[in-house]
C-alpha cells in the first residue's frame, strides 16, 4: 500500500471520528464555565475578606489560597473524586466532581487576582466613600468592586485561558471532554498523530476565540483613566 | 448648647504608638462660620479633621455635631458622617463614575433618593461650582481644578451641615488653584460653614472668620484672621508666617 492512499484513509477514518472529538467541546466548556464561575464566587469573596476581614479570617483566606495553589491538580482531583467526598458519603459524578475541583482552586487563584486589584486601588476611594456615609459595604460595593473587576480583567481573562487548558486533565477521571474522546478515538484507530493534533487545535481556538470575546466586551465596558489591558 | 453652634470640639487626643498626634484640641464652630487651621506639617491638622468625621477614631475628648454627641458609642456613624462634607488633598473622586455620578451615588446610596432626583440636584450642584458642561467626562479627563470643584460639589450635595476642606488646594499646579478658591470663597460668603486647613493666606483673610493655628497637636494661637496672621503672638507662628510670607514673596518676584 502506498504512503498516499495509507494517508488518506487514515484522514477518512479520522472524519468519520471528528463530530465525535467536537461534541466534547461542550463538555470542555462546561467544565471551563462552571470551574470559572464558581470560582469567581468563591474568590470574590475571599478577596474582600482578606483585604477587609478580620486578621483571623485572613489567615484562613491565605490558607485555603495557599493550599488549592500549592496542590497538583491532577493530585487535587484524585484526593477529592476518591478520598473526600466519598468520606464526606457524596458519590460525585466525574463531571461534577472535575467543576467542583477546578472551582475550588480557580476559587484560589481568582481570590489573589481580586485581590493584588482592590489593594491597587488607592485607600483615598475607600475613605471618600465612607465620608459620603457610605457603609463598609456600600462603600465596597459600590465603589471600590466596580473599580477592581476592571483592573482584575486581564488577569481573569488569563485565568479562563489557564482553566480551559488544565480542564484537559480531568480525563482522568472520565470526564467526556475533548482529550478523553480524542484517546478513545487513537485507541480504536491506532492513529496518534492527526486526533492529537486536532485536539491540540480545538484548544488553541477555544484559546484564542475565547480572549477575543472578552476583550470585545472589556472594551465596550472601558473606562478612561482606569487601567487594565489585554 | 446654643443653637448656632453646629460644632464643638472639647478636649481631643489621638495618638498613634508612642506618637501623640493630637494633646488636647478644643473650639466651637458657629453657623455660617468659615474657621481657618493651619500650622506646620505635622501638627496634627490632618489627623484633627479625620477624628472629627470619626474616620480615625479619637483616644479621647468628645465632639457634639447640632447638639448630638457623636463621641458617643451608640452614634450611626454613617448618619453622622452624611452631615459632614469632606474635601481632600487629593480629590478622591471615584474614579470609575462621571462627575456627574460622583455627585448623585451618595444621594442615591447613602440618602436613597430616586435616579432622577439624584441626577438632578447633583447637576444643580455641578452648575454652582462652574462644571455643569463637564457633567459626563471621568475624572481622568478633568484637570486637577475640575475634579476638586466637583468633590466639592460631591460634598454640596449632600446638604451638610459643615464641610471640612483638607488642604484642597496643596495638589494644584498654582494656575489651578484660583478657580478652586473662588468656589471656596462664593460658598463662604454663602454662609456654608466649614472648616479649611490651608496655607492659602489671601483666602484666610478674605473669608477667614478665625485663624486656629496648630503646633505640636495643640491649638497655640487663636484669632481674627487678620491680626494672626500679620500680628503673631507666639514664637511659632511668628516664624511660620515669616516662612509662608517668604515663599510667595519668591512666587511673585
Amino acid at each position: 500500500m502506498s504512503v498516499y492512499s495509507k494517508l488518506l484513509r487514515l484522514m477518512v477514518t479520522v472524519w468519520d471520528y471528528l463530530p465525535y472529538i467536537l461534541e466534547g467541546v461542550w463538555w470542555t466548556l462546561g467544565l471551563v464555565a462552571g470551574g470559572l464561575a464558581l470560582g469567581f464566587i468563591i474568590g470574590l469573596p475571599l478577596s474582600i475578606a482578606q483585604v477587609y476581614g478580620h486578621r483571623i479570617l485572613k489567615a484562613i483566606v491565605e490558607v485555603y489560597a495557599w493550599f488549592f495553589r500549592s496542590v497538583p491538580l491532577l493530585v487535587l482531583l484524585f484526593l477529592f473524586y476518591w478520598g473526600i467526598f466519598p468520606a464526606l458519603g457524596y458519590k460525585l459524578d466525574p463531571l461534577t466532581c472535575s467543576i467542583l475541583v477546578l472551582g475550588f482552586r480557580s476559587g484560589g487563584y481568582q481570590s489573589q487576582i481580586f485581590r493584588g486589584a482592590i489593594q491597587s486601588i488607592g485607600e483615598g476611594q475607600y475613605i471618600a466613600a465612607r465620608t459620603l456615609g457610605m457603609s463598609k459595604l456600600q462603600g465596597i460595593y459600590h465603589i471600590i468592586l466596580p473599580q477592581a473587576l476592571r483592573i482584575a480583567f486581564p488577569g481573569w481573562v488569563n485565568e479562563y485561558a489557564i482553566i480551559l487548558k488544565d480542564s484537559a486533565i480531568c480525563f482522568v477521571l472520565g470526564v467526556m471532554e475533548i482529550l478523553t474522546r480524542t484517546r478513545y478515538v487513537v485507541m480504536a484507530t491506532l492513529e496518534p498523530l492527526l486526533p492529537y493534533f486536532i485536539a491540540g487545535g480545538l484548544f488553541i481556538i477555544l484559546t484564542y476565540g475565547g480572549t477575543k470575546l472578552v476583550n470585545i466586551v472589556y472594551e465596550k465596558t472601558k473606562i478612561p483613566g482606569l487601567i487594565g489591558r489585554i | 448648647m446654643p443653637d448656632d453652634i453646629v460644632l464643638k470640639v472639647e478636649d481631643l487626643h489621638k495618638s498613634y504608638g508612642n506618637i501623640t498626634v493630637l494633646k488636647g484640641v478644643s473650639f466651637e464652630v458657629r453657623r455660617g462660620e468659615t474657621k481657618i487651621i493651619c500650622g506646620p506639617s505635622g501638627s496634627g491638622k490632618s489627623t484633627l479633621l479625620r477624628c472629627l468625621n470619626l474616620i480615625t477614631r479619637p483616644d479621647k475628648g468628645r465632639i457634639w455635631l447640632e447638639g448630638e454627641e457623636i463621641t458617643n458609642r451608640n452614634v450611626n456613624i454613617n448618619k453622622v458622617r452624611q452631615k459632614i462634607g469632606f474635601v481632600f488633598q487629593e480629590f478622591n473622586l471615584f474614579n470609575h463614575l462621571t462627575a456627574l455620578r460622583n455627585v448623585s451615588i451618595g444621594l442615591e446610596v447613602v440618602k436613597r433618593l430616586k435616579k432622577e432626583e439624584a441626577r438632578k440636584i447633583a447637576l444643580e450642584m455641578l452648575r454652582k461650582v462652574g462644571l455643569e458642561e463637564h457633567a459626563y467626562k471621568y475624572p481622568a479627563e478633568l484637570s486637577g481644578g475640575q475634579k476638586q470643584r466637583v468633590a466639592i460639589a460631591r460634598a454640596l450635595a449632600m446638604n451638610p451641615a459643615i464641610i471640612f476642606y483638607d488642604e484642597p488646594t496643596s495638589a494644584l499646579d498654582p494656575q489651578l488653584i484660583g478657580e478652586v478658591l473662588e468656589v471656596m470663597k462664593a460658598l463662604a460668603r454663602e454662609k456654608v460653614t466649614s472648616i479649611v486647613v490651608t496655607h492659602e493666606m489671601g483666602f484666610a483673610q478674605s473669608v477667614g472668620d478665625e485663624i486656629l493655628f496648630m503646633y505640636d497637636g495643640k491649638i497655640i494661637e487663636r484669632g481674627p484672621p487678620l491680626e494672626v496672621i500679620q500680628n503673631p503672638k507666639c514664637e511659632q507662628t511668628k516664624r511660620f508666617f515669616q516662612k509662608i510670607h517668604e515663599l510667595y514673596a519668591r512666587q511673585e518676584r
